[in-house]
């Protein structure tokens, strides 16, 4: 082609020039002054490497057809990454978050003004969920302050009660090293809000902090379980009584990869790890992709029972909506059996996980939004919503979409990367690889140094009176004097939304 | 890498730290030995030093094992210059150097292959 650049002439070129290279400069080393061999000697190494690429490797066509010029095109592309997030990517364009919506948090989490200028970069005429404010705000002393008691439809002893409306969403040890879970549960302890243990089992370093804990139960129930993965009544009795456990969480599947279960390797399993977890060292353990109990609508709501008597605490479970159907027939069984969740947390599709296969990450599940309004719709519909109460997840990490989910019908906040970012994290997407930058999810030490517990656990604190502030402004700006009543019609839907589109299949399909 | 050709790599690195302890050594202190050889290339002092500290340089690098790697290949170029001065200049009759400098571009061109894996621009390629 005219014009352009001829990249395989240019390396054939270089390919016969740095063995020439090296002869020039071996003659010059001869002949001229000793210190020449320096670069014939370099010139050696790269004919070699060259070489090893042109005629011995059989991987990468392009290194064969360009040889080591080949590898520039390597080199470039694996820091593009960095360089698209530090120079080039947009403020608004990265995922899951955008450069807006991570500072907004850093900023919130450090304590200083989050307030911004000029204009919203985000746009105004295409398909975003926004808020309505009232022709008449109120003040923000006449509103009620935020409470919500868990485990009060069933009268029971010990409910729990919050006076925040965020939670931290499960976040395991092992996912996360030891002191992101200490500085997070020390946070969250600070700030006053409960955290969620992850299915990691045993919450050792949860515990160690003294925080209010919802305990997470796994499709493997890890800490809890038989050998063959089945629970253990003696092993969850004891440890719900446990004074820090005030909640139990039954994990039926997870908005990042639901329906899908998971394998922790033997390489994983140290003595730590499998104390913990009630796992035997030297062997594979797999995750189910359900709970061995609950095979169906019917054993799933049994279970739920079973826990809740053994628990004697709140008992709520967790999922991830597939078909609303299938939600619609678990709710007439609960209904059947007179046998309600105390909480039941929506997982959206687009949740976060330390590692889930691509086609689960990205094409399962149904995202938050349309997932709550149907869950709440159905229980408003079948006359149960006041039986339980609705928490929600998935990317709520900044205070307009946690006012939206609210508005949709959920009680409460989970939240894992809004707190995961408030203690640092960079979105470095590397939690799979225990090579986390800033030492949140690896158990390196070396990359753990640089987490400091006591100054990490004071922005976790920082970040949820942030969010709390906002929470009442926007109240106000509502015109909203009880938390209770914070209704769809607070919220502006276009037309072509996920969400529309599932209120409008809601209204003219009552089996959905 | 399985155990026994980390066992061979690390007695490769070991023996090759123990001759460049003191050949650096007598480089950078100015043994009457190397003096002699550095004139012969007419590399005398600057380039005595300036090898005396790659050396150095070399051992250190081989002896942690997140760098063992670039210290072979550093050993791998410092030996083939030295291959060359031999085979050039000085010739390979009197004493053993020359001889060594072969069986080091041997040895580290043995623990280039045996931690391949972990030239960091190879590992991120082959990943």
């Amino acid at each position: 082609m005219a014009g352009s650049v001829d990249l395989h002439k240019i390396s054939r070129f270089a390919n016969l020039a740095i063995p020439s290279m090296a002869v020039l400069f071996f003659l010059g080393g001869h002949y001229l002054s000793f210190y020449f061999h320096f670069l014939t000697v370099t010139f050696l190494l790269l004919t070699l490497v060259n070489l090893f690429y042109l005629f011995i490797q059989k991987k990468h066509t392009l290194l064969r057809n360009f040889g080591i010029l080949g590898q520039a095109r390597y080199i470039i592309e694996s820091i593009g990454p960095e360089m698209r997030q530090y120079l080039f990517a947009n403020d608004t364009e990265e995922r899951p978050f955008n450069r807006i919506e991570r500072s907004e948090i850093y900023r919130k989490s450090k304590g200083i003004d989050a307030a911004s200028a000029f204009g919203s970069q985000l746009n105004f005429d295409n398909a975003e969920v926004k808020i309505r404010h009232s022709m008449y705000p109120v003040d923000k002393a006449d509103i009620k302050p935020y409470s919500l008691t868990f485990g009060e439809e069933r009268g029971l002893e010990n409910s729990y009660t919050i006076t925040k409306p965020y939670m931290v969403s499960a976040m395991s040890y092992g996912a996360l090293g030891e002191k992101a879970v200490r500085a997070l549960s020390r946070g969250a302890r600070m700030a006053g809000i409960a955290m969620n243990t992850g299915e990691g089992g045993t919450p050792k370093y949860h515990m160690a902090e003294g925080g209010e804990l919802i305990f997470q139960m796994g499709t493997a129930k890890f800490g809890v379980r038989n050998d063959d993965g089945s629970l253990n009544d003696d092993k969850l009795r004891k440890l719900c009584a446990e004074p820090t456990i005030k909640m139990v969480e039954i994990k039926l599947s997870q908005g990042a990869k639901p329906g899908k279960g998971g394998l922790l390797p033997k390489e994983k399993i140290t003595k730590e790890i499998s104390e913990l977890r009630g796992v035997p060292m030297g062997k594979d353990v797999v995750s189910p992709a359900h709970h061995i109990e609950c095979v169906c609508k019917k054993t799933t709501v049994a279970f739920i029972k079973r826990v809740q008597d053994i628990a004697m605490i709140p008992v709520g479970i967790k999922l991830c909506i597939g078909k609303t159907s299938d939600f619609l027939e678990m709710v007439l069984e609960m209904k059947a059996q007179n046998i309600f969740p105390d909480f039941i947390a929506v997982d959206g599709a687009e949740g976060g996980t330390g590692a889930a296969p691509k086609a689960f990450m990205d094409g399962y599940g149904m995202p938050l939004l349309p997932a709550l309004y149907s869950v709440n719709k159905i229980l408003v519909r079948e006359g149960v919503r006041d039986k339980t109460k609705i928490i929600a997840a998935g990317k709520l990490i900044n205070s307009s979409r946690q006012f939206i989910a609210l508005a949709l019908g959920a009680d409460a906040i989970y939240s894992a990367r809004g707190f995961m970012l408030s203690l640092g994290c960079i979105q470095a997407m590397l939690c799979g690889n225990n090579t986390c930058p800033v030492g949140i999810t690896t158990h390196d030490p070396s990359l753990q140094k640089g987490l400091i517990v006591e100054e990490k656990a004071k922005r976790i604190a920082n970040y949820v009176h942030g969010l709390e502030h906002d929470f009442y402004e926007m109240l106000a700006a509502s015109g909203i004097r009880d938390t209770k009543d914070i209704k769809i019609d607070q919220l502006y839907i276009p037309e072509d939304t996920a969400l529309a589109g599932q209120i409008k299949a809601l209204l003219n399909n009552p089996n959905l | 890498m399985n155990r026994s050709s980390l066992i061979i790599s690390w007695i490769l690195q070991l023996s090759i730290a123990a001759i460049f302890i003191p050949t650096a050594y007598f480089k950078l202190t100015g043994n009457p030995e190397s003096v002699a050889l550095f004139s012969k290339l007419g590399m005398e002092p600057t380039g005595r030093y300036v090898i005396g500290f790659l050396e150095a340089a070399a051992c250190g690098l081989l002896l942690n094992p997140n760098s063992a790697v670039h210290g072979a290949i550093l050993t791998l170029g410092i030996m083939m210059g030295a291959v060359i001065a031999h085979s050039s200049k000085i010739g390979f009759s009197d004493g053993v150097f020359g001889y060594i400098a072969i069986a080091l571009v041997i040895v580290s061109s043995a623990i280039i292959f045996i931690r391949r894996k972990q030239i960091k621009s190879i590992a991120r390629m082959l990943s």
